[in-house]
């Protein structure tokens, strides 16, 4: 039953994005998340281990969190999400142009009741001084780079990624070990 | 909710310095876009085997995972036992859902919480079974056996 309710909470979901401090010029399409609030800024890409912890052996490099420290007031913001509706983060999207100044265009999340603050949904990125927009959706192009026999196979990258699929085939779809037929069974 | 399962003790906490402040915490590996943004749903529903699956996809996606606590404190993750692979990384994928202990450094900045695990101390697996309260979130997360 939980779950119609879920569902039927989303629907309730306030459909127009709250006005934040940084929301003048944004173009953000809203993903009707009740605490979501376009943003549009001007920030340097960092890596977020070496700014938090000092840890920058390999700054920059491929896998590591990138953040967006705003220019405006020195806030670090940090883009849990690219601008693709399916499961992806920001880190690829942003990697091309870590230690550089840039602008980004997004929505931001402040939920104080779940903790979030300055986390932020990029959508389309431009180096300082570019015309040009770039969308945030590189996430795939990078998977099927990586894992071409399985971006050949039919559906979603979620569902034939391998590294998925051997978790999956370990703990199951509940993480507990049943059997696929006994994990959807029981969550009918 | 009786399934709380994300203890979270804070069994020793130094002082606070420049290299962050040591730690051990409780807590779930949690997906922290679904937690934050309620794009799911409420926050009990994006946690334990209710969001098993969609946690691993997240994980693999290169959304940051975090550290649940008990109190509800969500501690973004930066590494775990030397592992910088914090966008996809195989190490944070494995131990999607799972509820474990961590020692390591924690450092706060603008409002967000952040932690170098130095030592998963203790794996305690999947032990918030919240699908019998939610089912599956999303509801398509597993697909019909039968096609």
């Amino acid at each position: 039953m939980w779950k119609y309710l879920i569902s039927l909470a989303l629907l309730a979901t306030p459909a127009t994005a709250q006005e934040g401090p940084f929301s003048e010029g944004s173009e953000a399409r809203s993903w009707n998340l009740a605490w979501e609030e376009p943003a549009r800024f001007e920030a340097t890409v960092v890596d977020m281990l070496c700014e938090v912890a000092g840890d920058c052996a390999n700054e920059c490099a491929t896998g590591r969190q990138l953040g967006l420290l705003r220019a405006a007031d020195g806030v670090l913001t940090y883009p849990n999400k690219n601008n693709q509706g399916i499961f992806t983060g920001a880190a690829v999207d942003l990697e091309p142009y870590c230690g550089m100044e840039v602008e980004v265009d997004g929505l931001m999340i402040e939920d104080e009741y779940v903790g979030a603050t300055n986390v932020y949904l990029v959508q389309r990125i431009r180096a300082a001084g570019e015309e040009e927009w770039v969308t945030a959706n590189r996430w795939t192009d990078a998977w099927e780079v990586q894992f071409p026999e399985a971006a050949a196979e039919e559906g979603r990258w979620y569902r034939n990624d391998p590294r998925v699929l051997a978790e999956i085939e370990g703990e199951g779809y509940l993480g507990t070990g049943e059997s696929w037929q006994e994990a959807w069974e029981i969550t009918r | 909710m009786k399934h709380v399962i994300t203890a979270a003790l804070i069994c020793a906490a130094g002082p606070a310095l420049a290299n962050g402040e040591e730690v051990t915490i409780r807590g779930e590996v949690i997906d922290t876009w679904c937690y934050f943004s309620g794009v799911m749903g409420g926050p009990d529903a994006v946690q334990g085997t209710a969001h098993h699956t969609c946690a691993i996809w997240c994980s693999a996606g290169g959304i940051p995972v975090g550290l649940l606590g008990e109190d509800g404190t969500v501690y973004m993750i930066l590494s775990i036992n030397g592992d910088d692979q914090n966008a996809s990384g195989q190490t944070q994928l494995e131990l999607a859902s799972h509820d474990i202990t961590a020692s390591g450094r924690l450092f706060a900045r603008d409002g967000l919480n952040y932690l170098v695990i130095d030592e998963v101390v203790e794996d305690h697996g999947i032990t918030n079974t919240n699908h019998t309260d939610f089912g599956v979130v999303p509801g398509f997360a597993i697909p019909n056996p039968e096609g």
